[in-house]
């Protein structure tokens, strides 16, 4: 049977192109047919999770049943109480297959969880944020039909960017009119196509021709202080291009379908390369994802320190948090030193670049800030960052280990 | 709405429209021109895209390079490999190596289909190894991994309705990699059941081509390895100025000598120690070829196609049949009487058709310094080559007569033993 990685190949955009047509020619005319929408919903999941990976549409069938059933069950609930320990639970249990995936290569060998399929995720994150906004009280109507649709809209299943139930709701139950709609036809397309570039041409250029080479290179120059040498330098750069152009190109094409069906799935990238900070580094890189952790990680437990004092210090909350936070990211990546220490890195980054900013919002006379230093912060930045992907790409781990 | 979309989609449509016009039309883009520098370089690249394709091969074959058949002893390169002294003492003719490790007659087969005007009335060389004649003949992965949709498609584009092309497109169609295009499946199924492809099928094949070759065009000069023609530069050095068989033969074994000190069998250390050692300690290897046996083989027929090609077009072919390293046979148990039976089974398959140029090197397996490993020709053996292929190619040579029989494609011939060899000369006569 016919089966695809979502954005694949020429045959999956062909299949998308045709696909999408009767759904924008209805939306064109002020119509959405949810039948519609649905039944190439499932077309693609099944063209994604079906034939040869099987086991995993059963996983993901599986386990859409069990979120519907925790976030249904908590909203019916909270429209009477709202205890903390339930709440707790709730989360907790809806965490927990994404837990099991992540932690049973690090203890069965590498093997991956049965359970486990692509994008379990990102549907974790949606899952969480709609229990989260449910206790919040911000979202008092859910519905079963459109947390299905929320969670199981094609475009971004496999790999985000993650969307808001709010959002998506919103614009999932409104037709934009015929002049708004054109517009986003126009960004779409675009979009469509510069990850065309950044995929199938860039990404392909340092993932699949460069990266190889380099790292056979680095492998054969082992031996020195660590075991770093040129190529190992290379590899770095290499390894973050294609890491960018890679996942940016995928995120264009799921953004840029989402605008051909009506939605406004936000974007996942900002000119990440020219953030003068660390900081300003995670509101342009894998947006949804650091925003996602922001809300819900980092905001979450800076109130929950302030409410309990446990720091007497606002920095100190924050320094704490940070590190926290970014751990947490670390781990979600895979239980592996390498995932871990590049959320430790990031973590203490963002202390010191907070501590650089309070000290230079205090010396501001004595510190000089022109182009020089602007494009210093750049450049810096970059290079900080390329050299956390280094860690994360695991070839320290092959350098040393293997 | 109409002109907001047609801003929006028109480019796109253009694009697209543009894109399969390219792909599909039979004008070459001025592609047809390659620099002497791009040829050197792949004609001892080895690639795979080059094999697979046409357009570099094409181009280096119609400016004097020579094709060279074989398979892994091409890697071989040593400082007298035939395109180290091809280049280093000028000779009239550049060896183009066609082949790497797994590719046996079939792949060559079809190598040859989209070279056929560079073949016609040339001459070639044909380096034939022992070890593709085993029981199941070539490996489907191998073959698979060098099979080329555009060589297929253009074989169907010029196949005759005889025995030959049913029996290549029968042996194709066993192979899984055949099943990599619809159309050109059911195409295959027809001609082997000697049937005509009908109008549709042909356009299909057609186009299919077209396309293919373009992207061929476009894409198999990009990124060529280097390493190979850097190596033969470096070998080159080591040669004196001036040529001089005896003081070749003597720098190859000295050569030979320093680079085969760590083990009994002659081998080159790099060779020796790049995991032959670790084998040869776990004590499995000794006498494992016992019952090895290169005498019955569908490559037999396969390798009749590549006769075929060679009788059609009228190439003059020089072939090489290698010895195998002697003190490695005899440790792996691989039998003396076996060998030499191959020798005369595959002697009688060329002599009897008029394939009268070999260069049969197979009681050569214990002059020392003649093979740089188990099986493959280093030093003196690449030497002992080039004293056969260097008139062959550098001197005008007779038309060879060839008569071909379609006998050598019989299940009977495949698998005739050693001892009835004699008696079927007799009778097919």
């Amino acid at each position: 049977m016919l089966t695809f990685e979502p954005y694949g190949n020429p045959t999956y955009f062909a299949l998308l192109g045709v696909a999408l047509l009767p759904l924008m020619i209805g939306i064109l005319y002020g119509k959405r047919s949810r039948l519609y929408e649905t039944l190439i919903s499932i077309f693609f999941l099944v063209l994604t999770f079906g034939g040869p990976k099987w086991t995993q549409g059963v996983a993901l069938i599986i386990y859409i049943l069990y979120e519907v059933a925790l976030t249904w069950g908590y909203a019916v609930y909270r429209k009477q109480h709202n205890s903390g320990p339930v709440f707790f639970m709730t989360v907790i249990l809806s965490i927990l297959p994404l837990t099991i995936v992540k932690v049973t290569p690090a203890v069965a060998n590498g093997q991956s969880s049965l359970i486990g399929f692509l994008g379990v995720s990102y549907l974790s994150f949606r899952a969480v944020q709609t229990i989260m906004e449910t206790r919040d009280g911000t979202l008092k109507d859910y519905q079963v039909m459109t947390f299905l649709q929320f969670m199981l809209f094609f475009p971004t299943i496999s790999s985000g960017p993650i969307d808001r139930y709010r959002r998506f709701e919103a614009d999932y139950r409104t037709v934009p009119d015929r002049d708004k709609y054109l517009g986003m036809i126009q960004k779409g397309v675009r979009y469509i196509f510069v990850g065309f570039l950044y995929k199938f041409i860039l990404a392909y250029y340092f993932g699949t021709i460069l990266m190889p080479k380099l790292q056979i290179m680095a492998m054969n120059s082992r031996g020195g202080f660590l075991d770093l040498s040129w190529p190992v330098v290379g590899y770095m750069y290499c390894y973050s291009a294609d890491l960018f152009f890679d996942f940016a190109g995928y995120s264009l094409f799921a953004v840029g379908t989402s605008y051909l069906m009506g939605i406004e799935t936000p974007m996942n990238f900002n000119q990440p390369w020219r953030s003068p900070n660390i900081k300003d580094f995670w509101n342009r890189w894998h947006i949804t994802l650091s925003f996602w952790f922001r809300d819900f990680i980092y905001m979450r437990l800076v109130f929950w320190f302030m409410k309990h004092r446990v720091f007497k210090k606002p920095t100190t909350t924050a320094n704490v948090t940070y590190i926290i936070n970014m751990l947490v990211m670390g781990f979600w990546h895979g239980v592996t030193w390498y995932y871990i220490t590049y959320g430790l890195f990031h973590g203490v980054a963002l202390v010191l670049n907070d501590a650089w900013l309070r000290y230079k919002k205090k010396h501001r006379q004595s510190i000089p800030h022109n182009g020089f230093t602007q494009v210093f912060a750049i450049f810096l930045t970059a290079n900080m960052v390329c050299f956390s992907f280094l860690i994360f790409s695991g070839l320290l781990d092959k350098l040393w280990f293997h | 709405m109409a002109k907001r979309l047609l801003r929006i989609f028109g480019p796109l449509i253009l694009a697209a429209i543009l894109v399969f016009a390219v792909l599909v039309s039979p004008v070459t883009f001025g592609f047809k021109h390659m620099s002497a520098a791009k040829e050197r370089q792949a004609a001892v690249s080895l690639s795979p895209n080059i094999l697979r394709g046409k357009h570099v091969k094409e181009a280096a074959l119609g400016d004097g390079y020579v094709p060279f058949f074989g398979s892994s002893e091409w890697s071989r390169i040593d400082p007298m490999h035939p395109s180290v002294l091809a280049q280093k003492y000028h000779r009239d003719y550049r060896p183009f190596l066609l082949g790497a490790r797994g590719t046996q007659s079939l792949t060559q087969f079809f190598v040859m289909q989209n070279i056929q005007s560079q073949l016609r009335n040339k001459k070639a060389v044909f380096f034939i190894s022992p070890q593709w004649f085993v029981k199941g003949g070539t490996r489907k992965d191998a073959f698979g991994f060098y099979y080329s949709q555009l060589q297929t498609s253009e074989w169907l584009s010029h196949y005759r309705h005889d025995a030959i092309d049913q029996y290549a497109a029968k042996r194709l169609l066993q192979m899984p990699a055949a099943k990599s295009d619809h159309f050109i499946n059911t195409a295959l199924q027809q001609v082997a059941d000697g049937k005509s492809l009908t109008g549709y099928q042909r356009f299909y094949l057609q186009s299919r081509k077209n396309m293919l070759t373009q992207e061929d065009q476009f894409f198999s000069g990009i990124n060529l390895p280097s390493r190979n023609l850097a190596r033969v530069n470096q070998q080159a050095q080591k040669l004196p100025t001036h040529y001089s068989y005896s003081a070749l033969d003597s720098l190859a074994g000295r050569i030979g000598k320093a680079q085969t000190g760590n083990n009994s069998f002659h081998i080159s250390d790099q060779f020796y120690n790049h995991g032959l050692k670790q084998e040869l300690k776990k004590g499995k290897l000794k006498n494992f070829q016992k019952n090895l046996s290169y005498l019955k083989s569908p490559e037999y027929s396969d390798f009749q196609l590549c006769l075929d090609q060679f009788a059609r077009l009228n190439t003059n072919v020089l072939f090489i049949i290698p010895p195998i390293n002697q003190k490695w046979q005899e440790y792996t148990g691989l039998s003396p009487e076996m060998l030499r039976q191959f020798d005369q089974k595959i002697r009688y398959q060329l002599e009897s058709q008029g394939f009268n140029n070999i260069v049969d090197l197979s009681d050569k397996g214990n002059v020392p310094y003649f093979m740089t490993d188990t099986i493959h020709p280093g030093w003196r053996g690449w030497l002992a080559i080039d004293q056969r292929v260097n008139p062959f190619l550098s001197q005008k040579q007779a038309q060879p007569k060839y008569d071909i029989s379609d006998k050598f494609y019989s299940k009977t011939w495949q698998q005739l033993g050693p001892s009835q060899l004699s008696q079927y000369e007799q009778t097919s006569k």
